[in-house]
């Protein structure tokens, strides 16, 4: 084993030198390029053609450029895949595949012989790096291979990136195609920096090519901070679909009931498959001339959601739209598997975002095929049932006549860095362990807000330390609210009572990063004026021009002018759209019960409602039994469940 | 397709019409010869000052039934042609002029003509296929020089023409084209719009008009929606389909009370109302 | 807000929403536009109940007399939801006193002229009705969640 040479360093003004080189030696360079307001892959002649300073947001249906925030950081690749594929060049979307001829009593075909240019493709991702080696295996490793794509794919040189930036639409992480790009998998790999690039080379053309580049060794720094913005590219994604075992969940779902609900929105137009960089279904057509007997067969890209598509005399096989999306979507991540040994998706997100009513697979495999349990999370700081970090109470102020916040300093770092909706196990020598939800994180001061009620002795007793007092915690624990699932969408947050609190980050969290979200509605319900926890914030959100904030009081007392009356009458009679919205509602059971059956009259869908159960929880990691509701524990796989993952588990009594 | 002669005889006519779906027929200029060669063109209004009353082995059909002639003319037509090809929304679906479908004809002919006693027209109209068996249809306003092209080719090959049916969506996405739903939220037809233009409004930058009328299994209902999520008022959102093919169903279904008037022209009438059945009472 | 706004709203409500247009017509005809400054107040406790409402903009409260503690708000009605549905249940009296507590814009129905409409029109009051009664319902879902005290002190706490 040849021990691979370290990175390399290009300074920004190499990126120029390398395009010049490939169009010396003969190629024509494509890269990406913005046409018609969105990001192409066309010739290019040098950087002044690329995106510099251009980058993009994503979400299902939508997809606008934008500018790269940060003046004076024009990355040449600081935006995500866009509606174009190298597929346009390895598999063009019409070529001549052969000619008949019938003259002087004969006749005769002849196949078309390919001549394709060399080409040099700059700036392909992993997931795109993966779709070209999927379509390999379909169109150049079978028993046939194609002689078109055999010699096209042949005549191009490939040059990844490796991505420091994702969209929502992005899931290269659950299918296992990046955002990290293995050097092996391209003539020459780059990672995009602020004044450069790291330079690794994967084959001999790719290194040849870096030695005529004359780049320095990069520095560990550089090396480090090329790995950092990838890992955080990873991280931004998280892990949206549950891979393990999903080709025979699939499978034995073909008579869901979703796939006729999703056929209400699927308008059938294809435009999934055109977008999707391993799609190679395609239709033959004659093309003959009115005064000869010639004809020319020209391939072009064709759809399993068109209608002519699975026509036989007699009609279609497949005449209806839920018919052929269950076809995609089973093709995709199912049936592909047997065929070829590897799922038809790499994870790019086009077909979530160029969807124009913006349908999503990570949604709709959630719904038809989900994982049997949910997948543990790796354990944070004193992971052991009987071990804690020490930490210690700041300060503390009471909410409500019943609730007291504690602020907790020289927290664990990993506990302060902790997502919304997480909780921790809280204890003092001689209590039991207390399950409480995060209230606020500080991650930079290593401290974390406890909103306490004191609704028996322990709590009671936690709730009225004094400043200075050592305690007990272990955690992060659980799943939190899943903030990407709400990126690009408007968010409604119901809350009730002290079920603000484990609210509170999320809220914080959505509020940092305002733009990546649509309209934002908060919505509180409390039992009297009086009982409203976190009061500042909750006039601080009301009073921002952001944020569409309501308040409401079951009982009102005197001096309260606002609404009176239980949350959901804030919403039910709203008359804004609801259906592309994401919620996270915490309260009350009842309360919640009701929140997300006003929820779903409006529209919304129940994968996209999120609430937060209370359960009995003694070890926090899915060990002891106690949190069990339905074929989930509450610690492990929740808190915070959607209510179609529930199931009938969140309404039946005594689950 | 039926059994046809070396060289068919052809007819070209026409009912309610522009001619634009003839004149697209003039401009395949570099096949013409080959054209007149190949078929024996014995009645055609815009090219030859010969008439013909037929036998017709391919019989061209442009226009909408508007007028009650039309209907026994079609009838007399279909009986002395052994193939029929509509050709152009006015033949397929009606045409813009099915727009006075939504209104009252006679207050139609009050406005643009002085004596409208003069007028022999018929309540509404409507595309051949409601009154004659018709065996080709070929789309669009105009229809495509391409797809006639492949109509006649596949004619003389003795195959079925390779008229696609399948959404504007596929041909935009061949020519790399981007969504223009999508990355610019515009009211763009093309997913529930028959393919033959080759794209041409996306490529500009604009939204489909539906000039080649309703694919198969198109779901209106859903692009309605994505419409009003973009910001249009639902009316708004289906005032789109009142254009070439409104009476085309569903195009036809999915238009507002009105047709493609907006309330504030409509005589009186409550805004916010959307019954396409009252159109058709 | 301004005229057409306020017809939109009335358009817009899940009150008239899916009504045939000719109800809605119909209803149209009988609607008058009103608005109520704070302290306004709109129909009185136990006196005959003169309209039925649509809150457009604003918001008003329901409020009962109850002796040694004055006036209670028990509700409040937001944008899109109706008030005075006793404008069409005998004996026709309102059952608490309704204030504007906002500057509020209201669309409303003269009581005796909206039952006349529904007794001449079968077809209206069978549409209407149903609306009504789910107005009250989900009020009276409402006010058993108020009743259950969800956020109460719970009897037994696990710490």
């Amino acid at each position: 084993m040849v021990t691979a040479a370290p990175p390399s360093f290009l300074p920004r003004a190499g990126l120029d030198r390398l395009i010049a080189l490939l169009r010396d030696d003969g190629r024509r360079v494509i890269g990406p390029t913005v046409v018609d307001g969105a990001v192409a892959y066309e010739e290019i002649a040098s950087t002044a053609d690329l995106p510099l300073g251009w980058s993009d947001e994503q979400s299902p249906g939508r997809y606008r450029l934008v500018e790269s925030p940060g003046p004076g950081r024009e990355r040449a690749f600081g935006y995500t895949v866009g509606p174009a594929s190298w597929k346009r060049y390895t598999f063009p979307p019409r070529v001549d595949i052969g000619r008949g001829r019938d003259a002087d009593g004969t006749v005769t075909y002849e196949p078309v012989a390919p001549e394709p240019d060399a080409l040099a493709f700059l700036g392909v991702r992993g997931c795109e790096l993966a779709a070209l080696r999927i379509q390999d295996r379909v169109l150049r490793d079978g028993p046939v291979a194609d002689p078109d794509y055999v010699a096209r794919r042949r005549a191009a040189l490939v040059i990844a990136v490796e991505c420091t930036v994702a969209a929502s639409t992005c899931f290269c992480t659950s299918m296992g195609t990046g955002p990290e790009i293995a050097r092996e998998s391209a003539d020459l790999v780059l990672t995009e920096l602020d004044d450069g690039y790291l330079l690794r080379s994967g084959t001999d053309d790719g290194r040849r090519l870096e030695a005529r580049l004359d780049p320095r060794p990069a520095t560990d720094d550089e090396v480090a901070h090329a790995r950092a913005s990838v890992a955080d590219v990873r991280r931004r994604i998280g892990d949206p679909v549950a891979v393990q075992g999903l080709p025979g969940r699939l499978q034995a779902r073909l008579d869901h009931p979703r796939w006729a609900e999703i056929a209400e929105r699927c308008l059938g137009c294809a435009n999934c498959t055109l977008v999707c960089p391993t799609c190679f279904c395609t239709s033959v057509t004659q093309r003959s001339d009115l005064d000869s007997r010639d004809s020319v067969a020209v391939r072009g890209w064709d759809s399993c959601f068109s209608g002519d598509f699975a026509k036989v005399a007699g009609g279609s096989f497949r005449w209806r739209r839920q018919d052929r999306y269950r076809q995609w979507l089973t093709h995709k991540f199912s049936t592909w598997v047997d065929q070829f040994g590897a799922f038809g998706c790499v994870g790019c997100g086009r077909c979530v975002t160029w969807c124009p009513v913006g349908i999503d697979v990570r949604e709709e495999l959630a719904v038809i095929a989900p994982p049997a349990a949910r997948r543990p999370l790796p354990m944070a700081a004193a992971a052991a049932p009987g071990d804690f970090t020490p930490a210690r109470v700041e300060r503390t102020w009471p909410e409500t006549p019943d609730t007291t916040t504690l602020l907790l300093t020289d927290v664990d770092p990993a506990i302060a860095h902790g997502a919304p909706g997480q909780f921790v196990m809280v204890t003092r020598p001689g209590l039991p362990a207390v399950p409480i939800s995060v209230s606020r994180y500080h991650p930079e001061g290593d401290a974390i807000e406890l909103s306490i009620r004191a609704a028996g002795p322990a709590t009671a007793t936690l709730s009225s330390l004094a400043p200075g007092t050592p305690l007990g915690v272990r955690g992060p624990l659980g799943r939190g609210w899943p903030l990407e699932a709400a990126e690009g969408r408007d968010v409604i947050v119901v809350s009730g009572g002290i079920g603000l609190s484990p609210l509170r980050p999320a809220i914080d969290a959505l509020l940092e990063d305002r733009p990546r979200y649509g309209t934002v509605r908060l919505y509180h319900g409390a039992r009297t004026p009086n009982d409203r926890p976190h009061k500042d914030d909750l006039a601080t959100w009301a009073a921002r021009p952001d944020v569409e904030a309501g308040e409401t009081v079951d009982r009102a007392g005197t001096g309260w002018t606002g609404p009176v009356g239980v949350v959901t009458h804030l919403f039910d009679a709203g008359r804004w759209d609801a259906r592309d919205a994401v919620a996270f509602v915490c309260g009350p059971e009842r309360m919640m019960q009701a929140t997300v059956s006003t929820l779903e009259d409006r529209g919304l869908r129940p994968e996209r409602i999120h609430v937060s159960m209370e359960r009995h929880m003694e070890c926090g990691i899915g060990l002891c039994g106690h949190c069990q509701l339905g074929r989930f524990f509450v610690c492990r796989d929740g808190p915070v469940f959607s209510r179609a993952e529930l199931g009938d588990a969140f309404i039946l009594e005594g689950v | 397709m039926p059994g046809l002669p070396l060289r068919p005889r052809v007819g070209v006519v026409k009912l309610t019409s522009c001619d634009g779906c003839q004149l697209t027929i003039l401009d395949l200029e570099e096949e013409l010869l080959s054209i007149v060669e190949a078929f024996d063109i014995v009645d055609f209004p815009e090219a030859t000052s010969s008439r013909s009353s037929g036998p017709y082995d391919i019989l061209f059909v442009e226009g909408s039934v508007s007028a009650p002639d039309q209907v026994e003319r079609l009838a007399e037509l279909r009986a002395r042609s052994t193939l029929l090809v509509a050709i152009g929304a006015c033949a397929t679906a009606g045409g813009i002029q099915a727009l006075r479908n939504w209104g009252e004809v006679g207050d139609w002919a009050a406005t643009v003509y002085p004596d409208p006693s003069l007028l022999q027209v018929l309540d509404r109209v409507t595309p051949i296929s409601d009154h004659v068996k018709v065996d080709v249809e070929v789309r669009g306003c105009p229809i495509s020089p391409d797809q006639l092209r492949e109509l006649l080719a596949a004619l003389l090959a003795g195959r079925r023409p390779q008229l696609p049916d399948e959404a504007v969506c596929l041909e935009c996405k061949r020519r790399g084209l981007t969504c223009v739903v999508v990355a610019a939220g515009a009211t763009c037809l093309g997913p529930v719009t028959r393919s033959g233009c080759g794209a041409i409004c996306p490529s500009f930058g604009r939204g489909c008009y539906g000039c080649f009328g309703p694919r198969e299994q198109p779901n209106v209902a859903s692009l309605v929606s994505r419409f009003e999520l973009d910001g249009l008022a639902p009316d708004e959102a289906r005032r789109r389909f009142a254009g070439i093919n409104a009476w085309a169903e569903p195009y036809r279904d999915a238009i507002p009370r009105g047709g493609g008037a907006r309330p504030e022209l409509a005589a009186a009438g409550v805004p916010g109302e959307t019954e396409a059945a009252d159109a058709r009472r | 807000m301004d005229v057409s706004g306020t017809i939109g709203a009335f358009h817009g409500s899940p009150f008239v929403a899916g009504l045939a247009p000719s109800e809605r017509r119909r209803l149209a005809a009988l609607a008058v536009r009103r608005t109520a400054e704070p302290g306004d107040v709109l129909l009185h406790e136990d006196a005959p109940t003169t309209h039925l409402g649509i809150v457009v903009d604003g918001r008003v409260a329901l409020r009962l007399q109850v002796p040694g503690r004055g006036s209670i708000t028990v509700l409040t009605v937001e944008p899109g939801d109706v008030f005075g549905w006793s404008a069409l249940v005998p004996p026709y009296r309102s059952t608490s006193t309704v204030v504007a507590v906002e500057r509020t814009e209201a669309i409303v129905f003269d009581a005796v002229a909206l039952r006349a409409a529904l007794d001449e029109d079968d077809g209206l009051a069978a549409s209407l009705y149903p609306r009504v009664l789910r107005s009250v319902a989900r009020r009276l879902e409402a006010t058993r969640m108020q009743l259950l005290d969800v956020f109460g002190r719970e009897v037994d706490a696990a710490w």
